[in-house]
């Protein structure tokens, strides 16, 4: 069975997709949304997560950090494989690799994770079974989110056509970022997609998310075409994509499609503004605030009038 | 007033002393009653406060055993008795006299030499050991259906053939006389409480109140000689009952009163607005009675002889629950599938608010559990009633006390150095081999294991002493009434009567206990990271100096993650605990003696004398409560969570506890993922939850502002709680559990 890098399967998830089920994230994103929840899933391989005002204490007290975590000098400044971080007035660097996992045990301040674990689809399923009669009892099921899950396209494929081998529900939660005919691969083995949504202007889109919307755009009027069961998810960050004009936009998209089974606000959380610094990519939205109840309620009446139904916060 | 009452009370009873102890019970009951009840209070629309005295005969309360006094009372009275001296020779004669002749005192008296010596303290809460001994006959659950249907004048007619019967065959006519005394008696106080009401009735200018206190008059004195036909008498005369027979826990009320209230409803004599004041009005007094870890009612079920009424009751029951902000009663809703889901509706609508209350039963699994572990068939099986912190017994057909308390974690700690208490440095346990002996995990779980029996066979041994002793010291009058078979058998409860007659032993730290293992297990025996030698050194000094040890223990796989290591663990403890207590049956002279792993603040107060333990615990913090994951340890989602608790097998214990922290917005947004949730933990063999709607921010809050937290109500273990009224130690115990 293929191999993949899960960096974690989250049981008893609601917000997935209908009824109780379990949410695989898959590691590695091609996209660099500056609001990125889950800025650990980015890369596709293994990686430390530090808690560096931790790791300052701990260096400053003398000890020498078994996973290479050190103040930069004058030599460290040009390496560009290392991750530079401040924390505390102070500059640390580490390399990205991950050489020894027993360091998460070891280390004293207790301040090391290691994101992402090696697992193959018989494995992964062997842990989303354990919740099927949820799934059953609640119409749940499997979701295989990331990162952008396409990146490890193979893995994606066998767990979902295992899934339905075993009558589970299966949601793909995807950017919409890769090659249509891998959507056109999988779509018989996907019950409803999760469809990201994110920016209505071409170049804006680009600015956000470091790719081009056309793949995307393509991809999802491919999947209606087809008759795929979709959810549109469209990420709503304040002051920075939540334009009138976006909004009106993805009132146009939800109306293009005619299987569309919902619409989703998925409304701005800083959650991953220090998640991103515990891996080391200070997210570009330090100043963004979590959207508020008001924004939200603003949101939902301006899309409910330009015709939206079934619109709800994901 | 009350030291008057004190003096005639003892006076009563050593007059009586040589009496057969029907009549001896039944001469001190007339001095304790009406002396200690209450008067009625202004919202009350039932009578029936009790307040205990200096010196009474308490038979079913968790805290005190039979004839019991109130030794520090009585000595404040001696200060306050001032220059009498003949007044103080009289206190001091009664605190000396009910020394020896409380039945406590007579319990630990009649232990033979190595019950004492393997049981030495009585102070469970407070010094360390592995078992200790408790005193108590709680959980008594009565027929009061019957009496409901029988009244007081036909209790007596019953009563009287079998005193008949027992004339011509040379029976014990004598407990028949008593018990006719004891009806007497809560006739008497029907009618002390009727003139308490008409009285009050004539006082007050409120016209509203007039007319309760006239209703009041009038239930009082129907019942008093007339079998209750409304539910109001119904209700009066179940409450006055339970007063006088000193229960606390009050079984299947749904199917007792659903009957009155169903036809009251239907035939006008009450609206629904009347009848929830009635409810209302008994769950305060209920916790008046301030028990904490009792007051159970039960709805809902298999074997209701009248289904659609006691569903009529339940749905009443649950809305009294979500508008009287106590902690008590504790509600218990049994559920099976085919139940009316409106009930299950209204359970979750209840708990989302923070009640913590229905308690939720599983009945598709715990009717064959019970059936299994009491060796019933399974008529009787669905009369099983969980009590106080959530004992099994079956209603008003066997008992099943809990005498005696297990610390499992206390007894790995202590087979760890080899039977002595690193705490005391007391030899405490028997010697099970030094540790540097163990080549395999096997030889230490065995060790564990033995170190275990040794207690559980005296704990067994003590709980039939127990109940020897009280059976030659009371009759029990009130229980024997409302119990089978003891008018039949014309035996009282405890000496020969009840028909099954059946313990219970509570055991603590079995998660901590298995975890404990299987990280032993795996860094000892498996990997090798440590000897078993350097290991208990770790614990011995609390982890101090060693945090990668601490790091490496606390991340071995825990109980509660659906992690088939961890759960077999704690399954192979928990098969071991249950299955020893259950053969002590066969040994005793008990119909059946059983594990519960319910919960009170025990796993708090046991776990301050308690050291380090493998599983990452530190010295003194809580155990785990019940079969509960350590706070905190149970990482993978709510349905891991559940998929863990649902593996222990249900039919080898009594009771076991579970508790769950939920956010409102789980209960009240994903409702229908929660119903999902839940019906698929019981279909997976889920015997019991209980369910804490809380968010964590209100719960830190609370600790710093108690005064504005007042509202909020958690589920300890055993019990419900207010927050803010709980000890640090327990809000820190509470806050470590996950909330989902």
């Amino acid at each position: 069975m293929k191999d993949g890098t899960v960096f974690d399967i989250q049981r008893f998830a609601l917000h997935d997709g209908p009824g109780i089920r379990t949410t695989v994230f898959l590691k590695g994103c091609p996209l660099r949304c500056a609001w990125c929840h889950n800025p650990e899933s980015q890369s596709r391989v293994k990686e430390y997560s530090f808690h560096y005002e931790k790791c300052v204490q701990c260096l400053k007290s003398g000890h020498v950090c078994e996973s290479g975590v050190r103040f930069a000098s004058q030599s460290d400044s040009s390496l560009s494989s290392s991750k530079k971080i401040d924390a505390l007035g102070e500059v640390l660097i580490h390399d990205r690799t991950v050489i020894n996992e027993s360091c998460v045990e070891s280390c004293p301040y207790h301040a090391i994770k290691v994101v992402g674990e090696i697992m193959n689809v018989e494995d992964i399923l062997h842990e989303v079974m354990k919740d099927q009669d949820y799934y059953v009892a609640s119409g749940g099921g499997m979701t295989i989110s990331g990162g952008e899950p396409m990146v490890q396209f193979e893995l994606v494929k066998q767990l979902a056509m295992e899934a339905k081998k075993q009558d589970v529900h299966t949601c793909l939660d995807t950017s919409g970022y890769a090659p249509q005919k891998q959507y056109a691969e999988i779509a018989p083995y996907i019950d409803l997609f999760l469809f990201d949504y994110k920016a209505t202007d071409a170049s804006l889109h680009a600015k956000l998310t470091g790719v081009s919307n056309e793949q995307i755009l393509s991809n999802l009027k491919f999947l209606s075409e087809i008759g795929a069961s979709i959810i549109l998810r469209c990420p709503l960050i304040p002051g920075i994509n939540d334009s009138e004009e976006h909004l009106q936009g993805i009132a146009r998209v939800a109306r293009e499609i005619p299987s569309l089974i919902a619409l989703n606000i998925m409304a701005y959380h800083d959650m991953g503004v220090y998640k991103a610094t515990e891996i080391g990519n200070p997210s570009p939205l330090q100043q963004i605030k979590t959207a508020d109840e008001q924004m939200k309620a603003g949101w939902l009446n301006t899309l409910k009038a330009l015709g939206c139904q079934n619109v709800s916060f994901g | 007033m009350s030291l008057n009452t004190a003096i005639r009370f003892t006076e009563v009873y050593q007059k009586y002393q040589n009496e057969h102890p029907a009549i001896r019970e039944i001469m001190c009951l007339r001095e304790q009653f009406p002396q200690s009840l209450q008067p009625i209070l202004a919202d009350d629309i039932v009578a029936g406060r009790y307040k205990r005295e200096l010196i009474r005969f308490t038979p079913h309360a968790c805290d005190e055993l039979g004839y019991c006094f109130d030794e520090q009372a009585l000595r404040n009275e001696l200060d306050r008795s001032g220059t009498d001296e003949s007044r103080k020779q009289i206190i001091n004669d009664m605190i000396s006299f009910w020394d020896t002749e409380q039945t406590e005192t007579k319990v630990r008296a009649a232990y033979p030499l190595e019950m004492a010596a393997i049981l030495p303290s009585d102070n469970w809460n407070s010094e360390p050991g592995i078992s200790f001994p408790l005193y108590r006959m709680c959980g008594a659950n009565l027929d009061f259906d019957t009496l409901m249907q029988l009244g007081i004048p036909g209790m007596k007619d019953v009563i009287e053939k079998h005193k008949q019967y027992a004339e011509t065959t040379n029976g014990d006519v004598i407990f028949y006389e008593g018990m006719l005394l004891a009806l007497d008696l809560l006739s008497d106080i029907c009618l002390y409480y009727a003139e308490q009401a008409e009285q009050l009735s004539l006082t007050t200018t409120n016209s509203v109140r007039q007319q309760q206190l006239k209703e009041m008059a009038v239930n009082l004195n129907h019942i008093h000689n007339t079998k209750p036909t409304t539910f109001g008498e119904a209700i009066q005369l179940f409450w006055l009952y339970s007063i006088v027979s000193g229960v606390r826990n009050y079984g299947r009320m749904d199917v007792y009163l659903g009957d009155f209230l169903a036809s009251d409803l239907k035939t006008g004599v009450l609206d629904e607005g009347k009848a929830l004041q009635y409810a209302q009005s008994l769950w305060r007094l209920i916790a008046f009675t301030h028990t904490i870890y009792e007051s159970r009612i039960i709805i809902g079920g298999m074997g209701r002889r009248n289904p659609s009424n006691a569903d009529t009751f339940a749905m009443l029951a649950m809305e009294a629950t979500r508008t009287v902000l106590e902690g008590e009663p504790q509600l218990s809703l049994r559920w099976y599938n085919g139940m009316d889901e409106a009930l299950l509706d209204k359970a979750m609508s209840c708990i989302a608010e923070g009640r913590t209350y229905p308690i939720l039963y599983n009945d598709d699994v715990n009717v064959r559990a019970v059936e299994e572990a009491f060796a019933l068939g399974r008529h009787e099986a669905e009369q099983y009633v969980p009590f106080g912190c959530g004992e099994y017994i079956i209603e008003h057909r066997s008992m099943g006390t809990p005498s005696g308390v297990i610390n499992l974690l206390k007894a790995l700690e202590v087979t760890l150095h080899n039977g002595i208490d690193p705490i005391t440095g007391k030899k405490i346990g028997i010697s099970t081999g030094e540790i540097n002996q163990f080549t395999n995990f096997e030889q230490l779980l065995q060790a564990y294991k033995t170190q275990v029996e040794h207690f559980v066979e005296v704990t067994a041994d003590q709980e039939e002493l127990e109940y020897k002793v009280v059976g030659d010291n009371a009759a029990y009058l009130y229980s024997s009434i409302l119990y089978d078979d003891c008018l039949d058998n014309g035996k009282s409860l405890f000496a020969g009567g009840v028909r099954y007659l059946g313990g219970t032993l509570e055991s603590y730290g079995n998660i901590n206990t298995a975890d404990s293992l299987l990280a032993i297990k795996e860094c000892v025996f498996e990997k090798g990271d440590y000897t078993l030698e350097e290991l208990v050194h770790i614990l011995d000094v609390n982890f101090e100096g060693y945090d990668q040890a601490l790091n490496q223990l606390k991340g071995v796989t825990k109980f509660g993650n659906d992690d088939p290591r961890a759960d077999k663990m704690a399954a192979d403890v928990h098969d071991h605990i249950c299955k020893f207590i259950q053969i002590q049956s066969e040994r005793t002279g008990l119909d059946s003696y059983l594990n519960v792993t319910i919960n009170n603040q025990a796993n708090t107060l046991m776990g301050k004398w308690t050291s380090a333990s493998a599983d990452g615990r530190k010295y003194g913090q809580s155990m785990s409560n019940g079969n509960t994951p350590s706070g905190g340890s149970d990482r993978k989602g709510l349905t891991a969570l559940l998929n863990s608790m649902a593996t222990l097998d249900p039919n080898i214990h009594a009771g076991v506890v579970h508790n769950l922290k939920c956010s409102k917005e789980l209960l009240v947004e994903q409702k229908e993922q929660f119903r999902a949730l839940l019906k698929t933990y019981f279909s997976r063999g889920g015997t019991q939850l209980m369910v804490t709607v809380v968010n964590r921010s209100e719960l830190e809050q609370a600790m710093i502002e108690p005064d504005k937290y007042t509202h909020i109500f958690v589920r300890v273990g055993g019990f419900s709680a207010r927050f803010v009224e709980l000890s640090n130690e327990v809000q820190r115990d509470v806050l470590s559990r996950t909330l989902y």
